[in-house]
């Protein structure tokens, strides 16, 4: 994939994830950062830090942003979710608007 | 079955709910909007997010997720308000919540506590409750077991701005006493509650904040208005049904100027009761339905300058003195049904050109009163139900382009008339449920292709007519009831894929065959094909309607087990079916 169809997201041990712009945009809360005009550095780089996202949290968020265009085109299973993370995983999903 | 022919008249809407949403219900900003928006919808089999099509947020799983096994979280106090109220909402919602899982909310600074009409709620829940504190913005306790005790717990809950303690008969006189110290109450709401006497209302006297006030069905308030008088916020109050309210009490509540919103349909007020509000000049919506007033209270209300919205239905008004109506020219809807004017009173609507909606229901009128309609181009909706309008009428309505709503069942309209309406494009629902329209009549109207609601209950419709049903793509229901009905008919319904609600009971030569041929119409949600040849086979067809939570077979060949069977197998969200 293209550098700039990309985006580097990174938790807060510093685990790089790179993944498709569209399926980062799932979250409007990294959608807003990668357009708004303000100049953001996130604009800018196409990074996006999470100092308060582990990884492992952040890994299971983006399989659920790729789960989410899946669904969206029709392939329609279940996200599943183990029941350790889910409070975690949940505060973050507030966080991003996800 | 009798009953689904005879309740003709259940879906009529109400204007008087909703016309001042100045006070909602929930109270939080940080909550979702899609929670609970309607606390007596509350589906009893749950469905996982997503169910519907559309693809859940990450959020709306976790919270699902957490439902599930709510029994393993013993606290929510360290997660931020506003989704631990999700998941209290999504409990609520799903009914799962119970006394034990309630204890993980406590401390969660909750804002919303929706629990009207919830089971079991009780004394018990309300130390959880009361724990919000200052967080606490709206709490309902409808239909509960909820006590004076429980109540007292609230004091604490000082910016508590709603409280619903509808259908309650647990508290006394006593009790209010306890909510008196809650100035920032802008709601208060005590449907249907003996324990509100005149004395009792003292407890509202310091509620300087409050602006909506409801004690419909309350029946010992007379004499409690005196307590109000301090209000001077208040705008809404509904004492519906309080048949204890009488002409005096009207007097006391003269001075309430800030009043925007006033029911009092079956109080027992007369004319000189209305004379006292003459000042209320911001009332914009006076409903008095069903009072014992005649069209000498319309010189009262010509004094109301604000008044948009009137309700007469059912005060026995005859014509006399109708020439007053003349005056209210502000006003946007007008309710007038079942009264005893005929056309001379019409002419006196001629001039209310700003009317959006106008109820002349079972009212003595005709095809000549129907003229002075004609210039009321603003009408949107227009209900001429148990009228003897007919044939030469409709002509008059030709020239409403923006009606959206038109009752037209039990008159005496003819096939041939209704190409009158063939040019009211703007048409969203029409009821033509008469005996003598056939066929002919739904060809004539086939330019009416936004219908989203047609009623052709008792219409002798047949299966040649049924041709004409590929025009009308956007029905969301539909009604063909008159018999004439046969499989090779609904070979046109299958392809109105909108249909949420569809009734075709009544036409005795329906098989399963046409269960086959609407097993795709997957939206649908309600469905009766009562008083036909459907039997226990068929009803395999209806495992795709995933949607379905009503289903009416009645007199068919159809077994209350079978359709037991068929909502455990594949239907989960079948609340309610006949037989059962």
């Amino acid at each position: 994939m293209k550098k700039e169809d990309t985006v580097k997201l990174i938790s807060a041990e510093g685990f790089e994830f790179v993944i498709h712009k569209d399926a980062a945009m799932v979250s409007q809360t990294i959608r807003n950062m990668l357009t708004s005009p303000g100049g953001f550095a996130e604009t800018e780089h196409g990074e996006v830090t999470f100092p308060e996202i582990s990884t492992t949290i952040l890994e299971k968020i983006c399989k659920y942003f790729y789960w989410n265009l899946q669904f969206a085109s029709g392939k329609q299973t279940e996200f599943h979710i183990e029941p350790e993370l889910v409070l975690e995983l949940m505060m973050a999903a507030n966080y991003l608007h996800t | 079955m009798m009953g689904g022919i005879c309740s003709r008249k259940q879906n009529q809407p109400v204007i008087e709910d909703g016309v001042c949403r100045a006070v909602s219900r929930r109270y939080g900003k940080s909550s979702s909007s899609k929670w609970l928006t309607n606390s007596s919808f509350r589906p009893t089999v749950e469905q996982p997010p997503g169910g519907a099509g559309t693809c859940p947020s990450l959020l709306e799983l976790c919270i699902y997720k957490i439902c599930q096994s709510i029994d393993k979280y013993s606290s929510f106090s360290m997660l931020p308000r506003d989704v631990s109220q999700q998941i209290f909402n999504e409990l609520v919602c799903s009914n799962s919540l119970t006394d034990v899982s309630l204890e993980a909310f406590r401390d969660c600074a909750l804002e919303d506590i929706g629990l009207g009409e919830y089971p079991d709620v009780k004394d018990s829940w309300m130390g959880v409750i009361s724990s919000q504190g200052s967080s606490l913005l709206s709490v309902d306790l409808s239909g509960s077991e909820v006590t004076d005790s429980g109540l007292a717990l609230l004091k604490g809950c000082s910016n508590l701005q709603a409280l619903a303690y509808n259908y309650c008969d647990h508290v006394s006189e006593q009790g209010l006493k306890h909510i008196s110290g809650l100035s920032n109450l802008t709601s208060l709401s005590f449907k249907r509650s003996d324990a509100i006497s005149a004395e009792g209302m003292r407890a509202f006297s310091g509620l300087l904040n409050l602006e909506k006030l409801d004690l419909e069905r309350c029946s010992a308030i007379h004499g409690g208005f005196v307590h109000l008088k301090g209000l001077k916020k208040l705008k809404s109050l509904n004492v519906r049904c309080c048949r204890c309210i009488t002409d005096s009490d009207l007097k006391t509540i003269s001075g309430l100027i800030d009043l925007n919103e006033l029911q009092l349909s079956n109080c027992n007020i007369t004319d000189s009761g209305i004379s006292y509000l003459k000042g209320l000049h911001k009332l914009r919506m006076l409903n008095l339905e069903g009072c014992n007033v005649t069209a000498s209270c319309l010189q009262s209300i010509s004094a109301l300058v604000a008044l948009a919205y009137l309700n007469l239905n059912r005060c026995s008004l005859s014509d006399e003195g109708c020439d007053k109506f003349s005056g209210l020219t502000n006003l946007k809807v007008l309710s007038l049904g079942f009264n005893e004017i005929t056309d001379a009173c019409l002419m006196y609507l001629k001039g209310l050109t700003s009317l959006e909606s106008l109820n002349l229901d079972s009212c003595k009128i005709g095809d000549e009163g129907l003229a002075n309609l004609a210039g009321l181009t603003h009408l949107k909706n227009l209900e001429l139900s148990d009228t003897e309008v007919g044939s030469n009428g409709l002509r008059h309505l030709s020239g409403l382009k923006n009606l959206e709503s038109l009752n037209l069942s039990f008159t005496l309209v003819t096939d041939s008339s209704l190409k009158r309406l063939s040019g009211l494009t703007s048409l969203k629902s029409l009821n033509l449920d008469a005996r003598q329209i056939t066929d002919a009549g739904l060809a004539a109207i086939t330019s009416l292709t936004g219908l989203t609601h047609l009623d052709l209950f008792g219409a002798r419709i047949s299966d040649s007519g049924a041709n004409h049903l590929k025009y009308f793509k956007n029905l969301q229901s539909l009604e063909i009831c008159g018999g004439g009905l046969t499989d090779a008919g609904v070979k046109n319904i299958k392809d109105l894929v909108c249909l949420t609600w569809l009734n075709i009971s009544q036409n005795c030569n329906l098989t399963n065959k046409s269960l086959e041929l609407i097993s795709g119409l997957t939206a649908l949600v309600s469905l009766n094909v009562s008083n036909s040849r459907i039997t226990n086979e068929g009803l395999q067809h209806l495992k795709p309607l995933k949607n379905l939570r009503s289903l009416t077979l009645e007199s068919c060949k159809v077994t209350a087990s079978e359709i037991r069977k068929l909502q455990s197998d594949a239907l989960p969200n079948l609340v309610s079916f006949r037989p059962e």
